[in-house]
């Protein structure tokens, strides 16, 4: 590739202007500073006294922010229940070990616990999988993104990325692909238990709790969200189930036509395949009601469960989250500890670094150099 | 247009190709078939003057720039790769996005030749449309035509100063004597004029239509100073050389026009000289093919460990809904998924073998050349030239250089040459007067001449051989002349400094021949008119009319003297001094003016020219007055000591050895008349030889110039500028500077002193070439390299082309050290033996300008190109190497590879794949080039000052070992930081898989631009830009691509991902903290910086200190160190 610069002296036929009678001395360089290599520069050194201001600073911002995070992280409220059922004493024992992808019936339990202190502001209910790679190569593949933005074609012929989940006997699947037909279909109710012991539902809201993108700009139901039935089951194309699902796609939830279909918001979040094999996703969110009233007050709950998803095929591990969130997500102590660790090592450098300067740094300066 | 049958055309093609496969050819005039159909003409068969060096047509470029691409090992590397990822067992990425990288490459690479292609076609088309004067019949005279229409068997006219178009075959010029003078400068550079001879019989009055001769020559061939054919005019052969060929691309000058016979048109020699660039492979390429050896390893390593796949696999208990069968619906074995998964890894990780690395390389090396050839301390205003890089991809090497191997004439000295002292008859005459002219004026050279007139006659035993070369061998003699005295017009300014052509006598020489020249008039006995004619006619200088175009001091006479060696001039100039003036020269005659005002015109019967081989020429002559055929001899002391009859007392020859001068003896002989009939016939029968015409002219010239009588002169001419202080600084930088030369050892160790190569306490071996035979014997060799490695200075003398080469491949052998060689003249084999060869061209001949890799203009210039190129290109790469290594390893492979530890070794990328290939390509491959090409750790007026900084690079050098896996462990570090400190942030939360990789990335290109800005040491506003501009182009594209791309990628989908991060906060402190994190080990090089100073940093700090500042501390600095030993690494 390195050829350019000689070709045209090389290519053995000058073409004669060079020697001309008359010819000015023009093969000398222009005498710019780019081509002499003079352009002004900032040639900064690295040494103990220019760099430790660096280590200071770095130090007295980290600290602080590191405290910050700390402290908001612990005031974020989160409790955490595991549901799996895999010992025999769980309450989903039975339902563990009965439910498969191919049963009918679905399988109830309820999980009792106890909040020790209130949930003050919104909570955010998640279910969390464990040991399930959301993220392995094929999986994250299998699907239409097409087919999911209510492009017609795609759902009558959908991308063959989607195989072994593409077609059903002659039908095209819709959705089609692995991700959605391994949709997380268990239903979680939420249930408090007063003083004088009667339970009483804990509203949930199911809107919401998807990107807003994602909801109006990367999912579309065929045909407007009006007569979804027709939409996907209409003679000339007609679609099916993917096999795991008990219902079809426009049965999600029949109740609202804004959250059915492909922009269900379940369906949606579970469309947005997790980073890594441990991870939770949003399931409903609790608003806060108004007045003093803690969202979720302390006291005991009961948790219904619809135990659909069967999850020991691959020693997973299923959890029902509630958390309080704050401007930084989730609670998670670790970037605070991170942040004071860092800022304290930085500053601990700068230190040394100081001491380092006032050592040898000096000797650096011009007078005493030919010693 | 007649029809023919195929039968006919195959046999036309048949002939056409054996007739220019023949050995010899048969060429006839065009004229008498003018204007017939193309089948009937003479000399269809060889190629029209139409010249194309471009490599493509537009119909066949993409297939022939494809065929011509995947010679590439690196290209195949990439194809293969793309199509395993069509394999969709394996495939990592969508087929087509596999293929954007190679096709990136491939379609930058032929448009880059696309555009040298046209460059090529367009300097072609204007070359075959200058127009050309063409005889032609129909017209009874010459009429305008094109270059390309110029063919075989034309008669071209070409007129002063203009180009010639075609090889043609001289046969009549302006000129009386049928003399027509060229300049090669576009051939080889030589700005001096040539003189080319019509070929004698045609000459005068010429008439095309009359010419009714074939002109048989030999087959195209591409040596620049050889040809030869014969002419049969009328069944009688006359023989030309090269001294009769007008070689395309020549000037023609001092002549008003000149008419040839078009022997080769389109393969002509300078067309077949014209070899493209050189391709060496330098040392430090060398060193980075051992690391990208490594890194297979470390990528089949990494591989493997992703085909751990299957324990993940075994360890499930059922088959999960997260794995997805292949369309038949049935999983894989573990075991046959594992085997796939390895091959996923290859494509997934495949830029740790770093392909961009090599392109990169090349794109800096094309702008590092850039700058050297640009650099205005480089270019030599006198011959306007610049510096040549001939080897495009050395550059670096510049910068290792422990040994450098030097000629002597025209390397260190300017081959000026001027009459400084002689010697006849054993009387030494000084020439005070000259050398004190000499002192005041920065001397020039000396030239001593000692004539010893001993007449004998001659010896019976001479046997006739022909000696040759008729005409002057341009080619040595070319090499050695210089270009003032030729005086083109650009080196108009040389030529007025009078000393070059003044002599002022020696009085008692002066004396001497005013007092023989009035006693009597037998000037046939006379030593000392015999000396002066001797050195008059013995040469083949011409005397030129005064010419309009050449502005040049005419001499006192308005003679102006044109010759093809600077000796040669300075000697004519010299008898001129003392009154013998040379009139005039033609092929046949000489005309001289003796100091009595007498003028004497001598026959000149023949000419034995210059060969190396002889390192002497003759001229026979019939002398005037007493008819006597007399042969005068000029050459190298040694070459005509060992042919004269009568030994001679070298004590004079010796003694101005001693002062550095080089010495030439001339000598002469008598030849009886019959001796001389026999070997003209002789000459005759070897001049129309074809066939080894050169062997038969040698040995017969060697026979003829048996038991000479001795006339002995020498010549040194001075040192190039500021050579002294050039061997100086290259010592300081601790490179050996040896000096080869063929001259003896006294000389040569004069030179030592004069150019400080040799100081008095030095520990120094001089040598010459028999010992020098026995010590490079394979049991010697060993012992000598050690005691060679002990002294400061090695001194080879007498020593032969060959023997040099040997030498620099014994060092190089032996010492594994890296070695250069310098050359002005004509010693390919030593350059080419070592691993970077210079020429120095302008002075001496262009065969080591064409051999060698680099080509200078004048020795100093070296000190700046090791120095400060050198040091700034190895420097560069080696450090743009490193990072190199450094960026792939981290941001890209390690990344990918520590995610496949969370999803189940699957191949996964938590990245768009558009924005990973973008990642490499765009947004960061930028900044390294750049860097490679730009950056400057320390002024050019430190590297010069302080020459002990080249010490740096030699041997290891800044690309080690240990530099290579150290840059690996840091972006090990660094990678492992990148990735684990958001996977904390994120672990167990509703991440998905490109949220999570956006602050991986983002926080990847930081670490790399800020790894890069650290290491950058000077910023320019370049580099602000390019910095700058490839983190927001990063944003800008990453934005714009995650706003539109809805569906536009399948399956991958970045939609919205980055606007969603960049609203978040945690997004920015993830991104902060892993910078600082990563870059924290920078504390080392803060420490080291601080606490134990490198050299290279010391000298940092000085360059900051203002110039009149460093300008002071460079001088105690030096007074303090003396010119002693100087260590590594000791600054202060």
């Amino acid at each position: 590739m390195a050829s350019s610069y000689n070709a045209k002296e090389e290519d053995g036929h000058h073409s004669g202007a060079s020697s001309g009678a008359g010819a000015a001395k023009n093969r000398k360089p222009d005498n710019t500073a780019f081509k002499q290599q003079r352009l002004p520069a900032w040639q900064p050194i690295l040494t103990a006294g220019s760099v430790l201001p660096a280590f200071f600073v770095i130090g007295l911002i980290f600290i602080p922010i590191g405290i910050g995070l700390y402290v908001t992280s612990n005031n974020i409220r989160e409790f955490e229940i595991d549901y799996t059922g895999e010992s025999s004493n769980s309450p989903c024992y039975s339902c563990a070990k009965n439910v498969t992808w191919n049963s009918t019936e679905p399988c109830f339990c309820t999980v009792n616990f106890t909040l020790e202190r209130p949930f003050e502001s919104n909570v955010f209910m998640y279910y969390g999988l464990s040991n399930f790679y959301q993220n392995h190569r094929r999986y994250v593949k299998s699907r239409d993104d097409r087919q999911l933005n209510g492009d017609p074609s795609s759902l009558r012929n959908p991308s063959k990325e989607c195989e072994p989940y593409r077609t059903s006997g002659d039908l095209p699947i819709a959705p089609c692909g692995a991700i959605a037909n391994s949709l997380f279909n268990d239903s979680l109710v939420l249930y408090y238990i007063d003083s004088n012991n009667s339970q009483s539902e804990v509203p949930l809201v199911k809107k919401g709790i998807a990107w807003w993108t994602d909801k109006h700009v990367k999912f579309k139901n065929p045909g407007g969200n009006s007569n979804l039935t027709a939409a996907f089951q209409d003679l000339g194309h007609s679609t099916a189930k993917p096999v795991n699902w008990r219902k079809a796609v426009y049965e999600l939830d029949p109740s609202d036509p804004e959250n059915n279909g492909f922009i269900n918001e379940d369906f949606i979040v579970w469309m947005r395949t997790a980073a890594l094999p441990t991870f939770r996703k949003l399931y409903r969110i609790i608003q806060k009601k108004p007045g003093a009233t803690p969202t979720l007050p302390s006291g005991n709950y009961v948790l219904h469960i619809t135990y659909n998803y069967p999850v020991l095929s691959f020693d997973g591990r299923k959890r029902m989250i509630l958390s309080t969130i704050s401007w930084m997500g989730g609670k998670n102590p670790f970037l605070g500890i991170a942040y004071i660790t860092v800022g304290s090592i930085c500053f601990f450098l700068g230190v040394v670094l100081l001491i380092i300067h006032h050592k040898y740094d000096n000797r650096n300066t011009s007078a005493d150099i030919p010693s | 247009m007649t029809w023919k049958s195929p039968v006919a055309l195959v046999r036309e093609a048949l002939q056409g190709q054996r007739a220019r496969e023949k050995d010899l050819r048969s060429l006839m005039s065009n004229l008498p078939y003018e204007g017939l159909e193309k089948g009937k003409q003479p000399n269809r068969y060889f190629p029209s003057n139409a010249i194309k060096t471009t490599k493509y047509s537009l119909l066949l470029f993409i297939p022939m720039n494809l065929y011509e691409q995947f010679h590439r090992l690196a290209n195949i590397y990439f194809v293969g790769l793309a199509i395993l990822n069509f394999i969709p067992v394996v495939n990592a990425f969508q087929p087509e996005v596999a293929l954007i990288p190679i096709c990136i490459i491939l379609s930058l690479t032929a448009l880059k030749d696309a555009w040298e292609d046209f460059r090529r076609y367009q300097s072609d088309k204007k070359l075959n449309n200058t127009p050309c004067f063409i005889y032609s019949r129909k017209e009874k005279q010459f009429v305008e035509r094109r270059w390309k229409d110029v063919r075989v068997g034309d008669f071209v006219k070409v007129v002063c100063n203009e180009t010639i178009p075609a090889d043609l075959l001289l046969l009549y010029t302006s000129d009386p004597n049928g003399v027509c003078l060229i300049e090669t400068a576009n051939l080889d550079g030589e700005t001096n004029l040539k003189q080319r001879t019509a070929v004698s019989g045609v000459c005068n009055s010429f008439e095309p239509e009359s010419f009714n001769g074939i002109v048989v020559c030999e087959k195209p061939n591409n040596n620049l100073n050889h040809f030869k054919c014969y002419e049969k005019p009328d069944n009688q052969k006359v023989g030309a050389g090269i001294e009769s060929l007008l070689l395309r691309g020549c000037t023609v000058r001092n002549t008003d026009h000149a008419v040839g016979f078009v022997v080769y048109a389109h393969e002509t020699k300078s067309m077949l000289n014209n070899s493209g660039p050189r391709y060496k492979r330098s040392k430090l390429e060398r060193r980075l093919n051992i690391d990208v050896f490594f890194c297979f390893i470390l990528l089949f390593a990494m591989c493997l460990i992703g085909a751990l796949h299957f324990i993940w696999l075994y360890a499930l208990p059922g088959v999960p809904p997260y794995l997805v069968p292949p369309a038949n619906g049935h999983l894989d074995s573990p075991n046959l998924s594992s085997f796939y998964m390895f091959f996923t890894m290859i494509i997934l990780l495949q830029i740790l073998i770093p392909i961009s690395l090599y392109v990169s390389i090349e794109l800096v090396k094309i702008g590092q050349i850039f700058l050297i050839t640009n650099d205005i301390d480089l270019y030599d205003e006198e011959t306007d030239s610049r510096i040549q890089c001939k080897a495009l991809n050395i550059t670096e090497d510049l910068g290792q250089i422990e040994y450098i191997f030097s000629d002597k004439t025209g390397t260190l000295t300017e081959n000026k040459m001027v009459f400084r002292r002689c010697s006849i008859m054993g009387t030494e005459y000084p020439h005070k007067e000259n050398i004190r002219l000499a002192v005041l004026n920065e001397p020039e050279s000396e030239e001593e001449v000692i004539y010893n007139q001993d007449l004998q006659p001659l010896p019976t035993g001479w046997s006739l051989e022909s000696e040759e070369a008729n005409s002057e061998d341009t080619h040595r003699h070319g090499s050695r002349r210089k270009s003032k005295v030729l005086g083109t017009t650009q080196s108009d300014v040389a030529f007025s400094s009078p000393l070059e052509t003044e002599v002022i006598p020696d009085r008692k020489l002066l004396q001497q021949i005013s007092r023989t020249g009035s006693s009597s008039r037998c000037q046939k006995i006379d030593p000392y008119l015999e000396f002066f004619l001797a050195l008059t006619i013995c040469n083949t200088v011409v005397v030129s009319m005064a010419t309009t175009q050449r502005r040049r001091p005419l001499t006192s006479d308005n003679l102006r003297y044109e010759a093809e060696s600077p000796d040669e001039a300075a000697l004519v100039y010299a008898t001129k001094a003392y009154g013998f003036t040379l009139l005039a020269r033609t092929p046949d005659s000489v005309t001289v003016r003796l100091p009595s005002g007498e003028v004497l015109v001598f026959e000149v019967l023949d000419t034995l020219t210059f060969d190396s081989n002889r390192k002497r020429m003759s001229v026979l002559v019939r002398h005037p007055i007493t008819k006597e055929y007399v042969l005068y001899t000029k050459g190298a002391d040694y070459a005509i000591m060992e042919l004269l009859g009568t030994p001679y007392a070298q004590r004079h020859l010796d003694c101005y050895a001693k002062e550095g001068l080089r010495t030439l003896c001339i000598a002469k002989k008598v030849v009886s008349e019959a001796v001389y009939k026999h070997w003209l016939v002789e000459r005759q029968r070897a001049l129309t030889a074809i066939d080894n015409r050169e062997v038969l002219i040698m040995d017969t010239a060697v026979q003829l110039e048996t038991n000479l009588t001795l006339l002995a002169t020498g010549i040194e001419d001075r040192l190039q500028e500021n050579v002294p202080d050039t061997i100086m600084a290259l010592r300081q930088a601790g490179i050996k500077v040896w000096v080869l030369t063929g001259d003896k050892p006294e000389t040569a160790v004069n030179i030592g002193y004069a150019c400080r190569l040799l100081e008095d306490e030095d520990l120094v071996l001089v040598i010459d070439g028999r010992t020098l035979t026995m010590a490079l014997s394979p049991d010697l060799r060993g012992d000598f390299v050690d005691l060679a490695k002990h002294c400061r200075s090695v001194l080879c003398c007498r020593v032969t082309p060959l023997q040099k080469s040997r030498v620099v491949k014994v060092i190089r052998e032996k010492l594994k050290v890296m070695t250069l060689a310098v050359d002005g003249a004509n010693d390919v084999n030593m350059i080419q033996a070592a691993d970077i060869g210079i020429g120095i061209s302008g002075q001496e001949g262009m065969q080591a300008v064409m051999a060698s890799d680099f080509a200078i203009s004048r020795f100093k210039h070296l000190k700046k190109l090791l120095l400060v190129h050198g040091h700034w290109c190895y420097t560069r790469l080696a450090n743009m190497i490193i990072y190199f290594f450094y960026k792939n390893v981290q941001a890209y492979v390690n990344l990918l590879f520590w995610y496949q530890f969370f999803c189940g070794f699957s191949g996964s990328t938590m990245i768009d794949y558009w924005l990973l290939i973008f990642f490499n390509l765009f947004f960061t491959s930028l900044p390294p080039i750049m860097f490679g090409i730009m950056d400057r750790d320390i002024s050019a007026e430190m590297l010069l000052g302080v020459p002990e900084l080249y010490k740096t690079g030699q041997g290891e050098g800044d690309y080690r070992f240990t530099t290579f896996w150290v840059s690996i462990l840091d972006a090990f570090y660094q990678s492992l930081v990148c990735f684990f400190i958001p996977y904390f942030v994120y672990q167990d939360s509703d991440i998905d898989m490109f949220t999570f990789g956006t602050p991986l990335n983002t926080t990847a290109l930081f670490t790399i631009l800020l790894h890069l800005s650290i290491e950058i040491k000077s910023w320019t506003v370049v580099h602000w830009v390019v910095m700058l501009g490839s983190v927001l182009f990063y944003f800008i594209v990453t934005l714009a691509y995650s706003a539109t791309c809805v569906t536009c990628n399948p399956p991958s989908n970045p939609y919205w991902v980055l606007q969603n991060q960049m609203a978040d906060p945690m997004f920015y402190l993830i991104c902060i903290l892993s910078t600082v994190v990563a870059l924290l080990p920078y504390t080392f090089h803060v420490l080291r910086n601080s606490i134990a100073l490198s050299p290279l940093i010391e000298a940092k700090h000085l360059d900051r200190l203002d110039p009149s500042m460093r300008e002071e501390w460079m001088k105690e600095w030096r007074s303090y160190r003396g010119g002693g030993q100087v260590q590594r690494s000791t600054l202060s």
